[in-house]
């Protein structure tokens, strides 16, 4: 080995070589991502996003690209609170609403007020900044989990104010008020409107919130490298040691809850002029952990982990309504993973062969016993549903038996799970998969919306074990 | 140093009391250091030296009693003034921010300075006292081994160019041989002119570098004198150094 650079230790400096070294795809992601600086990375994604209404006229994808720039501005918004300054802020999601609400207020007939958007949008991130410091300083004497709890608390406030706020008597009003339009929400808000350019098609919207993530993720990147982005992250390390250098800690604090509600605030502004409504239902705990799984699942504290991550988070149960598509990702699923799993790979071809004859076998059987029981395949689109379908049975009462499968199959997946010799458990994998298809095709695959569900769960458990830190998370280094 | 006569106070504690709940933890303690000085706190487990340490910094409130320090009374101001004002400390156990590289780390320690052309004076003059810190400016703070992690927790502190360095036990958790070249580099640190008060628990080790020591016991100052008379002080010799 050559001499070593000074300040870089062996293993920085062969970093090179072994990128180099790296093969296919993996290689050529790892240097392109080397040579691209961050700037480049962002012109990439929006260079990118701008072609998709070129390339697609269809309306759902352009609108669930929508929504994933939507929730990716939200998730930046988080990702300052509790990836850098790592306060665990569980009411986060009452700013989005905030902001939505607000904008609600500005551009509606509800209230008779009628500004475009480019003027309130300012208004609102001021609003919602107030809206942060509030909430953020009685929280400051609170650490991790009571803080967590407190906010909880002003998320849940939120959402029950905006429901029930529907007769409040006010002074000068002989009559109560309607403040929120209660579950009914607030309708016919105006459209976007930025200096004169009126936000009307899909297209139109998307494009905004585009521009909108590519603005945030700039914005961050460069607060996270500031003076105050260090000082934040030195917070979530240490606080006491950050006190100890003379650091400001509970202006940080502050400064990072405003910050995050001004992003929500002004997310929930956009969310609200493209939805063209609010109801208190938008603002409840399944967005709050929606935005979440985003920034852990992208690792905390990684711009690009937010962005990958709304990309899954919002693509996914979008892409796995449909149930062709569905069917072909669960498929492509289990063979990945028992490819991954299984060594040597010719067992993956065997196992595969074993589990067509056991069908074919248990076929016969139950035929040969009750020919009545067997109902005939209805046959769809997908060309794997099909060749599965003619070697599975599909029995006539296949919702009941279904059931009955699932908590068999999660028996046999823990059995299998047990069995240390390789040849049983092999053995014992063949059945196992057998029902597991035959669950998947008599019970999940029937029901889209609940499987969807269950497979982003699964999705989820999956990369945490593999990757605790999520998809791009820096590793967390622990002082022993 | 101690036959310097013309010496000047920098840090002052009159009479302080300090109470966690109904517990007394610090019952009229009070001490002082001169500029210049190498000044450690002798005492036990319980005993009271950190809880000193937390009241000279402000982490900790005193119930009554005043820390003077260069000529002005703190005691209720926070612990940024202070900071501000001249004082660092390198905490127990180091305390470095383990997910931050080496150079971020360092750049904490002058969090409060805005003289840039001074901080990169201070930052060379750093890496010229600590050079393994050098070799190592870009790796996280976490990976480093123990004594490069207390070099790196002094290296902040210094970085805050403190008139009053201020430490917590420096020889918690490192290998012996490490201890002594700890203690070396505090030595060091204090000939070139930053006042050092030290907590320990290590008091032969502490005495051999200091010019001065206090021993606290259960929250009052039992003993104060110069080192060497401390090292053949019988009482302590019995409670502390264990001969």
């Amino acid at each position: 080995m050559s001499q070593n650079k000074i300040g870089v230790d062996q293993w920085v400096e062969q970093y090179d070589q072994r990128v180099n070294k790296a093969k296919g795809l993996q290689g050529f992601i790892a240097r392109t991502s080397q040579r691209l600086p961050p700037w480049g990375w962002l012109i990439v994604l929006v260079a990118v996003g701008a072609l998709l209404p070129v390339i697609t006229q269809n309306n759902f994808a352009i609108r669930i690209a929508g929504n994933i720039a939507l929730m990716g501005t939200l998730a930046l918004g988080l990702n300052v609170v509790v990836g850098y300054a790592g306060l665990l802020d569980l009411g986060f999601v009452a700013f989005y609403g905030i902001g939505a609400y607000t904008y609600a207020y500005l551009s509606s007939d509800f209230s008779g007020v009628h500004l475009p958007t480019w003027v309130s949008l300012p208004i609102i991130i001021v609003i919602s900044a107030l809206f942060g410091l509030v909430l953020g300083s009685p929280s400051l004497r609170l650490l991790g989990d009571y803080l967590a709890i407190v906010t909880l608390g002003f998320g849940q406030i939120f959402v029950q104010l905006m429901t029930s706020l529907t007769r409040v008597s006010l002074p000068g009003h002989e009559r109560p008020v309607d403040l929120t339009g209660g579950p009914n929400g607030i309708i016919n808000l105006d459209k976007l409107s930025l200096f004169g350019f009126t936000a009307r098609t899909v297209t139109d919207h998307y494009l905004i919130l585009l521009v909108v993530l590519a603005v945030a993720l700039l914005v961050i990147y460069h607060l996270n490298r500031s003076r105050i982005g260090r000082a934040w992250r030195a917070l979530r390390e240490d606080e006491l040691a950050a006190e100890a250098m003379g650091m400001p800690t509970r202006r940080l604090k502050l400064q990072a809850f405003a910050i995050g509600a001004a992003v929500a605030g002004f997310s929930g502004a956009l969310f609200a002029g493209w939805q063209g409504s609010v109801f208190p239902a938008n603002f409840d705990t399944t967005l709050l952990i929606s935005v979440y799984a985003i920034i852990v699942l992208g690792g905390l504290g990684s711009l690009p982990g937010v962005v990958v991550g709304s990309i899954v988070m919002v693509a996914a149960p979008d892409i796995l309504r449909d149930v062709t598509l569905a069917g072909t990702l669960f498929y492509v699923g289990v063979l990945v993973t028992l490819i991954g799993a299984i060594r040597p790979r010719w067992q993956t071809a065997l196992l595969i062969g074993l589990v067509v004859v056991f069908g074919v076998i248990v076929r016969l059987i139950v035929g040969a016993l009750d020919a009545q029981a067997l109902a005939e395949p209805q046959l769809s689109n997908s060309l794997i549903t099909n060749t599965v379908r003619s070697w599975l049975i599909i029995p006539v009462n296949a919702t009941i038996i279904g059931n009955y499968a699932f908590g068999l199959l999660i028996l046999m997946v823990l059995g299998v799970s047990r069995i240390k010799h390789s040849v049983w458990r092999l053995a014992a994998l063949v059945p196992t998969l057998y029902v597991l298809i035959f669950v998947w095709e008599t019970r999940l695959s029937q029901e889209p919306s609940v499987t969807r569900l269950l497979f982003v769960g699964v999705l989820l458990i999956v990369l945490m074990i593999y990757r605790p830190n999520g998809l791009l998370g820096q590793k967390r280094v622990e002082i022993v | 140093m101690s036959n310097n006569g013309t010496k000047t106070t920098l840090l002052r504690l009159e009479d302080i009391n300090t109470y966690y709940g109904p517990i007394h933890i610090l019952q009229g303690v009070s001490l002082e250091v001169f500029a210049g000085e190498l000044v450690c706190l002798l005492g036990g487990n319980a005993s009271g030296k950190s809880t000193t340490l937390k009241t000279i910094l402000g982490i900790v409130k005193p119930a009554s009693g005043r820390v003077v320090f260069n000529g002005e009374a703190i005691q209720n101001q926070p612990t940024g003034y202070r900071v501000e004002r001249g004082m660092a400390v390198v905490p127990e156990n180091r305390r470095i921010f383990g997910s931050m590289s080496v150079l971020e780390n360092l750049e904490m320690g002058a969090f409060l300075r805005h003289d840039r052309d001074g901080i990169k004076a201070d930052f060379e003059r750093i890496l010229g006292l600590f050079p393994r810190l050098k070799e190592r400016l870009h790796q996280l703070g976490g990976t480093l081994s123990g004594g490069e992690q207390q070099m790196l927790a002094m290296g902040r502190a210094l970085m805050s160019r403190p008139k009053l360095l201020l430490m917590d036990e420096p020889s918690m958790g490192l290998a012996p041989k490490l201890v002594e070249q700890n203690f070396e580099l505090i030595q060091q640190v204090n000939q070139q002119g930053t006042t050092v008060f030290m907590v320990e628990q290590n008091a032969n080790m502490a005495l051999s570098i200091a010019h001065r020591g206090y021993v606290v016991q259960t929250g009052r100052i039992v003993l104060a004198d110069e080192a060497k008379n401390l090292l053949d002080n019988e009482q302590l010799r019995k409670a502390y150094l264990g001969r």
